[in-house]
């Protein structure tokens, strides 16, 4: 045919389709790509993409005491939600929301009418309240059971326990320390959604369990707690005092029976501030006028404009403090315990020396004056405790020298941290080494001019009476899962020799001394072999008039199976640690030392 | 082929005079339209139902203009092709004019581009009309200019007419795929017509060239954040290709989204209807992203069966027009299977992510009744030209 086309343009068609085919067949290889080498991990995108989770609180681990009794637990609260696309009845489901919820009208009505997936009427409902709502059984109500933290006890072991907050993560205390054991695994329902995030109704759910958290069973002994916590807040009242602090340890192992202190706080209602400390607050604020004022140059500093919001937090953490541990104070006559010990290991000074106090000793130029006025005489080594005669302890002090004594403070583990399983410990506040010279030795001897935590100052007696090896405080002793089985183990080790065990002998003998023929003899307690030191300290500044009473003691004087630290802050009238603390120990002695026989 | 051959053979002493209809190709384009019906209503019912309250809404548009579009492919492939001769000139005057229209009171917007017209109710996208248009316009201007094709002269006056339309379309309807097509259609039939290789490898390397450039040049300018700002959305769509993960929110989120439709398909798909990027993930899954839908829910071999039912309509085109009794004819079919070979391969580049996103649809399959009715008409005029083989000349 005449017409007919050209071959080369057969040809060039022949070569179109075949560049065709070429292509398609590159464009299969990049879906092979995509949909076999690259499809789980697109497939995962788009899951993740769809699927819409929904956490399932889990059970936080109680806190149990040594005995098994609760600490800490959870009660089950329900939260009540609406979802609009169930709803039959929108009228009468707002009349029965707003009856037993005890919310108004117009709240509900706007949360009930809103197109979502699924709106939250109100949280933290009582389980009684939520079973009855949901015995009611109207459509597109739904009641979710969850979990909120409970403390049987509201205030006790307030600020050694700790509370948590809304996303069940530890605050403050026990529970932040340990939140990994207690928090447990959230679950979690996963369910497909389109993208206005509405649940595909045809899709399966995906659910994930939760893991309950461990329960955590510390040393304290709720039975201790509370008659130390009893005793605490009797002194407190009785000698108006602004705080009072009590320790009560195993001095062997340092498990911590009790911790003390008051005022603490309701921890069922951590945000609310109490009573208690609102007037100490208050006693603070106006002491501080009352310095400012007195000051000549009558400048105060310019006080910083908080916001009520800052003002309540600040007061908050304050209510929240440990004094145990978060505060550190002067230790005083207590402390003497340490020149004691550190004098007897070093050799500098034996029982049988004899010293001679006129009432006062004069270091380079000072004169420091014992606080009996006319002086304690001649005496020895026994009877310079016993009175917590100042010279004595001066010159033991100065004979061991402040490289030495240095030397000591950190065998004993005085400059470190003690190490206690709570947050937020504070450090031990001590002179520089190089910027010692006699006059403050000196003081450091008798436990001035310096500061510790009374956890702190507990540890280190406990270390040294206990046949001299350092122990590391603590509250934890073990995780236990829901079954019952042991997860960990808190127990600690006793740590390095401090000092050795005839020391060790020596000081719970002189210690003994003390509170059966010198200034600790109110804390004797018939019957049972007491050891203890009494202190006074004055709070600084300095001439305020107001002093700390303190006394440690243990028992059996021996064989010391438990030991406590009464730290009296600001009491008013008398303020001999002999007078005021001692008895405070003696009266816990009095009724734990049976209990712990039992 | 083979089998063809064989009816062919057995059929010549009775029927030399027969004409001859090439069923394979009509039934293939009439299954992609049921399929491309289907799959309009599986990845659309989603969204129509909610925007529209009618499942059916993307549908049943489609569908009328699917029945439209058929009639007038019976009709066009009664008309001899070579009455279409004569409406050359008015074809390529009245696309331009639809185009210009575009700007006037006619125009809708939609989507944020004018590219469409509203006569008599009918919406209608005038770069479909410039398509078919260019190819009966183009078929004819190579047929009379016969031998000077041959020139570099007479190369470059042929693509005179085309880059006129192409430019129209590109800036007055702001639809920069459409050009391409039309060039694309263009650059096909002269190749065809043209006795040459060398000057189109070169161009074929010149254009390659510059596109590359183009790229490098943008990945540099984004570098420097002074010069990002200055990127407008073409170069944004660029990076947003190069990497679509990091324009996550943004340009390359259409994309992204087509990836987690298609990789989440797998071998054999999650089955027809249970794709979850169309619920409102996948922007356009009934329109340009109906691809990745199909890979969603039919999977590898879904997409597969899809590519060879494209691959067999260009393959029977290849044969009409290597068929065809004369060049006129001949090229009018090479147009169409330009027409389709370039949306095809662009459309499936661009929901894999090969190229860069612009908007092109998968022929017959995606939503757009202008689209659906120029390309049945189109086939209507090669079905035509099939018809007017005589099998005396196989």
């Amino acid at each position: 045919m005449s017409n007919k086309n050209k071959t080369y343009n057969r040809k060039k068609v022949v070569a179109l389709f075949f560049f065709c085919v070429i292509t398609f067949f590159l464009l299969f290889v990049r879906l092979i790509q995509l949909m076999i080498f690259q499809s789980a991990y697109y497939t995962d995108k788009s899951v993740q993409l769809h699927e819409r989770e929904r956490s399932i609180k889990a059970a936080r681990g109680r806190i149990l005491d040594r005995n098994g009794v609760v600490l800490a637990d959870n009660k089950t609260v329900c939260t009540i939600s609406v979802i609009h696309s169930q709803i039959e009845d929108e009228e009468a489901v707002i009349s029965f929301l707003c009856e037993e919820l005890e919310l108004s009208e117009e709240y509900v009505r706007k949360r009930v009418e809103k197109y979502s997936s699924m709106e939250r009427i109100r949280s933290n409902v009582s389980k009684e309240l939520g079973d009855e709502i949901r015995e009611a059984d109207l459509a597109g109500v739904k009641v979710d059971e969850d979990y909120k933290r409970y403390y049987p006890y509201d205030a006790l072991g307030s600020k050694v326990l700790g509370f948590t907050g809304g996303d069940n993560q530890g605050i403050i205390g026990l529970e932040v320390i340990y939140d990994e054991y207690l928090s447990g695994e959230e679950g979690m329902i996963l369910t497909l959604t389109d993208a206005a995030g509405i649940e595909i109704e045809a899709a399966s759910e995906r659910r994930q369990e939760p893991v309950p958290g461990n329960d955590l069973v510390v040393s304290l002994d709720y039975n201790i707690q509370s008659y130390a916590t009893q005793l605490a807040k009797q002194v407190m009242a009785t000698k108006e005092a602004d705080r009072v602090s009590l320790i009560v340890m195993n001095p062997k192992n340092g498990e911590i029976m009790a911790m003390v202190d008051v005022p603490e706080f309701n921890l069922n209602e951590p945000y609310t501030l109490t009573p208690e400390y609102e007037a100490l607050r208050a006693k603070e604020e106006a002491r501080k006028q009352a310095a400012a004022s007195d000051e000549t140059s009558g400048e105060a500093p310019p006080e910083e404009q908080k916001t009520q919001e800052e003002l309540k937090q600040e007061k908050l953490n304050g209510m929240w403090r440990n004094g145990c541990i978060n505060d550190t104070y002067e230790p005083g006559s207590t402390f003497k315990v340490v020149t004691a010990a550190a004098a007897l290991e070093s050799g500098c000074a034996t029982l049988a020396d004899t010293f001679s106090c006129p009432g006062f000793i004069v270091v380079d130029d000072r004169r420091i004056r014992c606080h009996k006025v006319g002086g304690h005489g001649a005496e020895d080594f026994t009877k310079g405790i016993c009175n917590s005669c100042n010279p004595v302890f001066v010159t033991l002090g100065l004979r061991i020298g402040a490289e030495r004594y240095y030397d000591y403070l950190k065998q004993f583990g005085l400059l470190d941290k003690t190490g206690v399983d709570l947050p937020g410990e504070a450090g031990t506040i001590m002179h520089q080494k190089d910027a010692v010279g006699n006059v403050e030795l000196a003081t450091m001897s008798f436990g001035q001019s310096f500061q510790i935590t009374p956890l702190q100052l507990a540890t280190t007696v406990s270390s040294i009476i206990n046949g001299g090896k350092r122990i590391t405080p603590h509250l934890a002793v073990r995780a236990v899962d829901a079954e019952g089985n042991q997860v960990e183990s808190f127990e600690k080790e006793a740590g390095r020799q401090i000092v050795s065990a005839e020391t060790s002998g020596t000081m719970r003998m002189l210690l003994e001394k003390v509170v059966s023929e010198g200034g600790g003899a109110k804390a004797q307690v018939e019957g049972y072999r007491i050891g203890g030191k009494t202190a006074t300290s004055q709070t600084l500044p300095r001439g305020s008039g107001r002093y700390i009473a303190s006394f440690v003691g243990f028992s059996p004087a021996d064989d010391p199976e438990v030991l406590a630290l009464v730290v009296i802050h600001s009491p008013q009238g008398t303020y001999y640690g002999g007078q005021i603390a001692a008895p405070v120990i003696r009266q816990l002695f009095e009724n734990v030392l049976p209990y712990l026989e039992k | 082929m083979a089998t063809r051959f064989r009816t062919v053979q057995g059929g010549i002493r009775q029927s030399n005079n027969e004409p001859y209809f090439d069923y394979s190709l009509l039934f293939t384009v009439l299954f992609l339209i049921a399929f491309g019906l289907m799959m309009i209503y599986s990845s659309s019912s989603y969204k129509a139902n909610l925007d529209y309250d009618d499942s059916a809404y993307f549908l049943k548009k489609q569908l009328v203009a699917a029945l439209f579009g058929i009639a007038g492919m019976v009709v066009v492939s009664r008309v001899p092709y070579h009455v279409w001769e004569g409406f050359a000139v008015p074809a390529y005057i009245v696309s331009a004019v639809l185009i210009v229209l575009v700007k006037t009171p006619l125009g809708i917007t939609s989507h944020g581009a004018t590219r469409w017209i509203k006569i008599m109710g009918f919406s209608l996208q005038p770069a479909e009309v410039a398509k078919l248009g260019m190819i009966i316009f183009l078929a004819c201007l190579v047929c009379k200019m016969g031998k000077r094709i041959r020139t570099t002269k007479g190369l470059f006056a042929l693509l005179i007419p085309p880059g006129i339309i192409a430019v129209m379309v590109w800036k007055i309807t702001q639809n920069m795929s459409s050009a391409i097509i039309i060039l694309g259609i263009a650059m096909l039939m002269i190749f065809v017509a043209s006795p040459d290789y060398k000057r189109f490898v070169i161009m074929a390397l010149a254009g390659s060239s510059v596109i590359a450039l183009a790229v490098f040049a943008i990945v540099k300018m984004a570098e420097s954040p002074e010069m990002m700002e200055k990127l407008e959305f073409r170069g944004l769509r660029i990076l947003a290709w190069l990497n679509p993960e990091a324009y996550a929110d943004g340009k390359g989120f259409q994309t992204l989204q087509a990836l987690y439709a298609i990789g989440s398909g797998g071998i054999f798909g999650k089955g027809l209807g249970e794709s979850i990027q169309k619920l409102g993930f996948l922007p356009e899954a009934q329109n340009d992203m109906i691809f990745s839908i199909i890979c969603e829910e039919l999977g590898l071999f879904g997409a597969v069966a899809v590519i060879l039912l494209f691959l067999l309509l260009i393959w029977r085109c290849m044969i009409i027009a290597n068929n065809a009794p004369d060049l006129f004819g001949a090229l009018l079919v090479v147009g169409v299977m330009g027409h389709l070979a370039i949306q095809v391969i662009l459309n499936i580049a661009v929901c894999t992510s090969v190229i860069p996103n612009t908007g092109i649809s998968l022929p017959f399959i995606s939503y757009g009744g202008s689209s659906v009715m120029f390309l049945l008409v189109e086939i209507g005029i090669v079905l035509n030209v099939g018809r007017s083989i005589r099998l005396k000349d196989l």
